[in-house]
């Protein structure tokens, strides 16, 4: 059997409550992205894609979609004799109640039997709600050659920013002296990407101490990475530059969706790091006779009779004739009817508006989600 | 309800699709873009619960064995059910003797082995959508020792070349079967389809065999109608059969009419392939797309007109791509002008400023071609 030296957890059990409707019945991690995809993919596919073969998912809010759709791990070819992704929500134990996963450090905690099966040199912990293509082997051999307790991937963001973040203070030598989540003046512009390479056995001893604290949040930023500072253990900051974006809100689950219409965006999802899903059984997509596509990113099962100008169009989408759909994002099996204007836009999945309706306007602040029906001309 | 197993034959002797078929069976050819041939029979049985499939090749079975894999992607469970590729040896003598027999006898201890009371026996060589539970259910209770599927076409003079055709008695029992001889328009074309026991099947190749070792299974049916009770019935909606280089190319611009696409591909009889992970289509600013099927992977700057293109091609600016199927991976540069082609897979279209046909006789550029 292949000695597994790293194990994946993805914590995936936010609520993600700022993208509103979206998350009402799915988990933030099985939020629709980039045409065919689902934000989840993106780790699980980085994990295959850096020789990772057994991945844990956390879940615990509205995680009946997730689950079914991770499981097995098929999709992402995880279902070999020695491979696999694992669901894992709160579970009852032998010597206690069910509780619920207190924070992220908690979710790994009341796991450890789970991680203990495979016995890994080192855990990975990854967040499932950021659109992002990484080598994590790249990671683990950086966190090797530093002989680090604990590697923490960061990304310069913009100073002005920086305050939004969980931000890593460093010395010259690229070593954590510091961690301030949400600094109100900031020292550094290096943020953390919620991604963490521990080796396991000190993880583990952490863990257990932090599971008996009561003041503790149970939480990696809070608590679990202070104290390894505490111990004077050695964290290094792996400094990733590429395509990066949190998809926590409207505005920025729409910008992401139009960063694969920009090739200066650095997101591209064409090269050889392929991201993997489940296959839709749809037939190519369709544009008719009197369609007009201007700058689009559309998937099978599309059919388009409209103008679609600038926008994603999701798997099962439907633009009718004399229709405009421009700046926007049209989720799975969206329709927009018959001479209807759909501007600066993010349609939910499944939602039609009506013949001649108008949504949207090109000169709002912000995205406009549509979740419900819009009701056209009878 | 009693059980089946189904055979799909790949391959036919009255197929002749140039290029094309220099590297793959007809089964392996690339449909609408997405699919291959293969997938319509095999997702027809997985559809109707039928999950013993036995898909037969007789030359270069590489791109079916890839394509097919262990079947999981056509809804098959591998325990309770099996897709095997059957291969059998083409005479290198004379292809006459590449009959559909000489690949069931060749593989007759499988066949033999089979505990499924009836097969049904079907095409990859052609287009349809068929539940064979409803199917077998009409021959069980017709009585007939075996049932032919056939479509009622009116155009069988210009089409249908090379495929046999039915001649039905009022009580559509079968008078014959014979060649289309593109004499008359009202035919009742041979869907290569049938139902029988599977001792009756045994039994008719050991005789097929040793009555001629030329004859195909229909053939040999053919010469039995009066010792059989042999019956027809009629499929309904979008048929196509693949014959010749135009056929295969009418079959794929046809359901650019999207009716008619809708009459192939519903939601509730899903065609199932193989999933490549390719990522979503990119139409470029300038790019102009009018009355065509994309498939996934595609880069688009230029224009594609009235076009199949197939997964992962790329077309530069200013290129003009009309009337054409455009198979996958193929790079089609700058302002250069393809109309009334079929471009095979991987091709490169770089040095030349146009490559043009006639509608009614369109050209082939070979697979991994540079021109």
């Amino acid at each position: 059997m292949k000695h597994n030296e790293m194990l994946a957890m993805i914590l995936a059990g936010g609520r993600g409550s700022r993208l509103k409707d979206l998350t009402k019945k799915v988990a933030k991690p099985a939020v629709s992205f980039g045409g065919k995809y689902r934000i989840v993919d993106f780790p699980l596919s980085n994990c295959v894609n850096s020789g990772i073969s057994v991945v844990g998912v956390l879940t615990q809010y509205e995680s009946v979609l997730l689950n079914s759709y991770v499981a097995g791990g098929a999709h992402w070819g995880l279902n070999t004799r020695d491979s696999g992704v694992y669901v894992l929500p709160p579970r009852e134990k032998a010597d206690e109640n069910l509780n619920v996963y207190r924070g992220t450090a908690d979710a790994i905690s009341q796991n450890i039997d789970f991680i203990d099966n495979y016995d890994p040199e080192y855990l990975l912990i990854l967040s499932g709600d950021h659109i992002y293509k990484m080598n994590y082997d790249d990671m683990l051999n950086f966190h090797k050659e530093k002989k680090a307790e604990a590697t923490i991937a960061v990304i310069g963001v913009p100073m002005k920013e920086a305050s939004r973040f969980g931000i890593m203070n460093t010395d010259e030598n690229g070593k954590i002296i510091e961690f301030e989540e949400k600094p109100a003046h900031p020292k550094s512009n290096l943020a953390s990407m919620g991604i963490y390479i521990f080796n396991w056995k000190t993880l583990r001893r952490i863990l257990i101490a932090d599971m008996k604290d009561p003041e503790s949040h149970h939480d990696f930023g809070k608590d679990i990475i202070p104290a390894l500072l505490d111990e004077g253990k050695t964290l290094a900051a792996y400094q990733f530059k590429g395509y990066w974006k949190d998809v926590g809100t409207i505005d920025s689950l729409w910008e992401a969706n139009m960063d694969l219409l920009d090739d200066r965006s650095g997101l591209n999802l064409s090269d050889t790091w392929k991201i993997y899903t489940a296959d839709a059984s749809e037939l190519p997509q369709y544009i008719g006779e009197k369609a007009n596509i201007d700058e689009a990113y559309m998937t099978q099962g599309c059919i388009v009779e409209g103008d679609v100008r600038h926008s994603v169009l999701f798997t099962g989408t439907e633009v009718k004739e004399g229709a405009k759909v421009t700046d926007t994002v049209l989720m799975p099996n969206a329709t927009v009817g018959e001479g209807a204007v759909v501007t600066r836009a993010l349609v939910a999945g499944g939602v039609t508006i009506g013949k001649g309706a108008v949504v949207g306007s090109a000169d709002s602040e912000n995205i406009l989600l549509v979740a419900r029906n819009v009701k056209g001309e009878e | 309800m009693a059980g089946a197993y189904g055979i799909v034959i790949s391959t036919g002797n009255n197929i002749n699709v140039e290029g094309l078929q220099d590297y793959r069976p007809v089964g392996a050819f690339s449909y609408l873009g997405r699919y291959r041939m293969v997938d319509f029979p095999v997702s027809n049985l997985s559809n109707s619960g039928i999950d013993r499939i036995q898909v037969y090749v007789s030359q270069n079975p590489r791109s079916l064995a890839e394509h097919l894999g262990s079947g999981t992607q056509y809804n098959i469970n591998p325990k309770k059910g099996k897709l095997q590729l059957l291969f059998n040896q083409d005479s290198r003598v004379n292809k006459i003797y590449n009959t559909d027999t000489a690949a069931f006898l060749a593989n007759m201890n499988i066949i033999e082995r089979m505990q499924q009371e009836y097969v049904i026996v079907t095409t990859a060589s052609m287009i349809f959508k068929q539940d064979f539970q409803a199917f077998l259910k009409a021959h069980i209770e017709s009585g007939a020792d075996i049932s032919l599927l056939y479509q009622k076409v009116n155009d069988a003079k210009t089409k249908y070349q090379g495929c046999q055709v039915l001649d039905l008695n009022r009580q559509k029992g079968l008078n014959s079967i014979c060649v289309n001889t593109q004499t008359a328009n009202e035919r009742n074309v041979f869907m290569e389809t049938y139902v029988m026991r599977n001792d009756l099947f045994i039994d008719l190749i050991k005789r097929t065999a040793k009555t001629s070792s030329v004859y195909s299974l229909a053939d040999f049916i053919n010469e039995e109608h009066a010792n059989l009770d042999i019956r027809g019935l009629q499929h309904k909606g979008y048929f196509a059969a693949i014959t010749d280089l135009k056929s295969y190319y009418d079959a794929n611009l046809e359901l650019l009419d999207i009716r008619k696409a809708n009459e192939l591909f519903t939601s509730d009889w899903p065609i199932y392939t193989v999933t490549t992970d390719s990522c979503p289509v990119e139409y470029k600013k300038g790019a102009v797309v009018r009355n065509s099927m994309v498939a996934n992977g595609c880069i688009i700057e230029g224009t594609v007109e009235n076009s199949v293109i197939g997964r992962g091609v790329i077309i530069k600016a200013g290129a003009v791509v009309r009337n054409s199927l455009v198979l996958g991976h193929t790079f089609i540069d700058k302002d250069i002008h393809i109309e009334n082609q079929i471009i095979d897979k991987w091709a490169s279209i770089r040095h030349v400023k146009e490559i043009t046909a006639d509608a009614s006789n369109p050209g082939y550029v070979k697979r991994d071609d540079v021109l």
